[in-house]
């Protein structure tokens, strides 16, 4: 039987713990882990830790300070607008050079309330928003595929001769209207290792995504997923997983779970994943489908420019 | 001179991606995607700290400008950018600019403090209120909203901010009714190393500066010339005063475009032959936007006409910077240039904000008489090219400047709240 491949999942206290400490962060880097998820319980239905930090800003940390490990941010549509999530998961994607990926969540354990009457981005006091619920979360998803893919990044040529830098012409308008209304394209590049992958959680069949053509979701975690979520202490357990979420509770370190971690990884319980590399290709996901060849472009075809020979015949 | 100031100027970078001149990608120093490399990013930030500089700042917006010929519309998120280059660095401040009509006040106050976090104190937020109507439609918005409920937002954004900011210290929970946000609910994030991270803010306009003096701790100025720098630098102090603020507790930091050579007849040629790799077509559009008009129906060789000039019809629906306005304005009636001598020219004098073509030597000199004539705490610089204008400031005006006696040798402080009150006082009023 194929051993399941090993993730760990951190709450609030976690990410603090460990970007404080550079010998957590190089063991973290070193072990031959699927990814982690910065922040499993802002999604996952957990009640709020006494401390946490923005899933990004620990993303962004991990991309400088570490070379291989590979992560999921956790992000919901409560009081964020998918745009905004866009371009920190592809400013992300960027940075640490394809090893992160985006958990959307439907609420944030840590976020207060919105309006009553449009509880998701309805906060933010532009007269928009809406419901809270898993459509808002799957459509959030959608614009943040749909929004990477905007501008491909194979339309980054730099060519010296011709003036041109991006063939701005492939770049696209989104055009989505569904939960949320935006024209796109987004202010930066599809990463080089391609749109980032995108799961979800689900600790029941009630908990699911919904579905729908071009469906953006490609792992979900949790019992009613393939990669169930065991609790830090439990040995793992029988079945076909392809993976296994690994999560310390409040009360234990993040020094507990890698030490756990390297123990099962040693033991072959569960089965390495070559560090570095992108988190699409450690987890053998296809890239995604592009963007319908219908989308209106955003820019016109790029002229190409000639300095002048003779600076007294330059225009101002 | 009289009156000389002691202590020391500050110094930021204004990282326009890979310099403010469009062609700047074009250098062989630079790979093609090098905007979206975190080792290019990377090094910015180690550049920095080798010349002890003060802060790196990103200016940012939720759109997407044509890339065709110029890598500055790129943006990578700022505290995104900016957490990547702090695990490369220790000591440079870092300043991320953020919409204040685009963002929720909790999403935005929990991810600076994080940041700030992840920083050790080092953050600072640059607050704007965003123009353009390709933004709001990212936003399913039809259009922005005017310009003054921008800016009652902004100032009632910035409040909730900060109470957000100060429940991660208290634990307190913030209990906010205000015209635009309702918030019951408190950070759960670390208090900041330095109180609280750094609030910046960039426009010129009167509802602008009335924020600024009100809550801003660092301005990003459009400066032109040396008396309006100084006028602005004594209306913003003097708001702040209004306020029950010292002036010490605001820092005036103009942008400064910047072309630097070994001689002068060098930084023009540099200037000239980086413009010139660009099109033609960017000054001209980039005129147009800044003074409302479109500059390409203007006859090149005639001097602005007086309705170019004039007051702006609808400052509401004006979709430029009203302080860039005010100070190409005041440049052009001074010496009334024709359309292509103000382009010309412009290349080395700065439009919106001022520029400077020269030796590091005169760019000293420039900086040290504007700091003791009570114009500035400091610049912002803003190279032509950074991947090779970035060590000059480093290497050549830094040391000049230590000679003489206007900024540090090492770094004595930690936090980027830390550098500014380590700088000068405010110059007399």
């Amino acid at each position: 039987m194929t051993r399941p491949y090993l993730a760990l999942g951190l709450a609030g206290p976690h990410l603090i713990e460990l970007t404080a400490s550079r010998s957590l962060l190089a063991r973290w880097d070193a072990l031959p882990l699927a990814f982690s998820v910065l922040g499993i319980d802002r999604v996952d239905g957990s009640a709020p830790a006494a401390t946490t930090l923005a899933s990004s800003a620990v993303g962004a940390t991990l991309a400088g300070a570490t070379r291989h490990g590979r992560f999921f941010v956790t992000a919901t549509p409560q009081r964020d607008h998918p745009y905004n999530i866009a371009r920190r998961v592809a400013s992300l994607a960027h940075l640490s050079r394809g090893r992160s990926g985006l958990l959307i969540g439907v609420r944030d354990a840590y976020a207060p309330a919105g309006p009553e009457e449009a509880p998701a981005w309805g906060g933010a006091g532009l007269g928009g928003g809406t419901a809270l619920d898993a459509q808002t979360a799957f459509d959030a998803a959608r614009a943040v595929r749909a929004l990477e893919q905007s501008w491909p990044y194979d339309t980054i040529v730099g060519n010296r001769e011709t003036g041109v830098l991006v063939e701005a012409h492939r770049i696209v308008h989104v055009d989505l209207a569904n939960r949320f209304s935006i024209a796109g394209p987004l202010n930066a590049p599809e990463p080089a290792t391609g749109a980032s992958v995108i799961a979800w959680y689900a600790a029941t069949p009630a908990d699911l995504a919904p579905t729908a053509e071009h469906d953006p979701i490609e792992l979900v975690l949790g019992a009613a997923g393939t990669v169930p979520v065991l609790p830090l202490g439990q040995e793992p357990p029988p079945g076909p997983w392809a993976g296994l979420v690994l999560r310390a509770g409040l009360e234990q370190s993040v020094d507990a779970l890698l030490d756990t971690a390297e123990r099962w990884l040693a033991e072959g319980l569960v089965a390495p994943v070559a560090a570095g590399g992108s988190l699409r290709a450690a987890l053998r996901l296809p890239a995604p489908a592009p963007l319908a060849a219908t989308a209106r472009a955003a820019f016109p075809v790029p002229q190409p420019h000639v300095p002048p020979s003779h600076p007294s015949g330059r225009h101002p | 001179m009289t009156n000389k100031r002691s202590g020391h100027v500050l110094l930021g970078i204004n990282v326009l991606v890979l310099g403010y001149l469009p062609a700047a990608w074009k250098t062989p120093l630079l790979e093609k995607d090098a905007f979206i490399n975190p080792d290019y990013w990377a090094n910015l930030g180690r550049a920095a700290e080798r010349g002890t500089l003060d802060a790196l700042f990103l200016a940012d917006g939720p759109l997407l400008g044509n890339p065709a010929h110029d890598a500055n519309p790129i943006r990578l998120e700022p505290t995104v950018n900016w957490g990547q280059v702090a695990a490369a660095t220790s000591h440079v401040g870092l300043v991320a600019t953020a919409s204040s009509t685009f963002n929720d006040p909790f999403e935005l106050a929990e991810r600076v403090l994080s940041w700030d976090h992840q920083t050790g104190g080092r953050a600072a937020v640059n607050v704007v209120t965003t123009r353009g109507v390709p933004a709001a439609r990212n936003f399913g918005l039809p259009d922005i909203p005017q310009r003054d409920d921008r800016y009652e937002r902004a100032s009632e954004f910035v409040d909730v901010v900060r109470a957000l900011w100060a429940s991660a210290a208290t634990g307190q929970e913030v209990h906010h009714h205000g015209a635009f946000f309702d918030i019951e609910g408190r950070l759960r994030v670390p208090p900041s190393r330095q109180g609280q991270p750094v609030i910046f803010q960039a426009g010129g306009s009167p509802q602008g500066r009335a924020l600024a003096g009100r809550v801003a701790e660092g301005v990003f100025a459009a400066e032109l010339t040396k008396d309006q720098a100084i006028a602005h630098y004594k209306m913003v102090k003097g708001l702040a005063r209004d306020h029950g603020r010292s002036p010490d507790d605001i820092k005036i930091l103009p942008g400064l475009l910047l072309s630097l050579g070994s001689t002068e007849e060098e930084a023009r040629r540099r200037c000239d032959e980086i413009h010139d790799a660009g099109p033609a077509s960017y000054s001209i559009g980039w005129l147009s936007q800044a003074i409302g008009y479109d500059a390409s129906t203007l006859e090149l060789d005639a001097p602005f006409p007086e309705e170019v000039l004039g007051p702006l019809k609808n400052s509401q629906t004006f979709l430029g910077s009203i302080g860039f306005r005010e100070s190409i304005v005041t440049q052009i009636r001074k010496t009334r240039p024709t359309v292509r001598e103000y382009l010309q020219q412009t290349r080395y004098t700065g439009s919106g904000h001022a520029g400077f073509v020269g030796t590091p030597e005169q760019l000293a000199d420039h900086i040290e008489d504007w700091f003791h004539a009570g114009a500035i705490d400091g610049f912002n610089l803003q190279p032509d090219r950074l991947i090779d204008g970035l060590d000059v400031i480093v290497d050549e005006l830094v040391p000049i400047l230590r000679k003489r006696g206007l900024y540090r040798h090492a770094y004595e402080t930690q936090t980027l709240r830390e550098h500014f009150r380590a700088s000068a006082p405010t110059a007399a009023l």
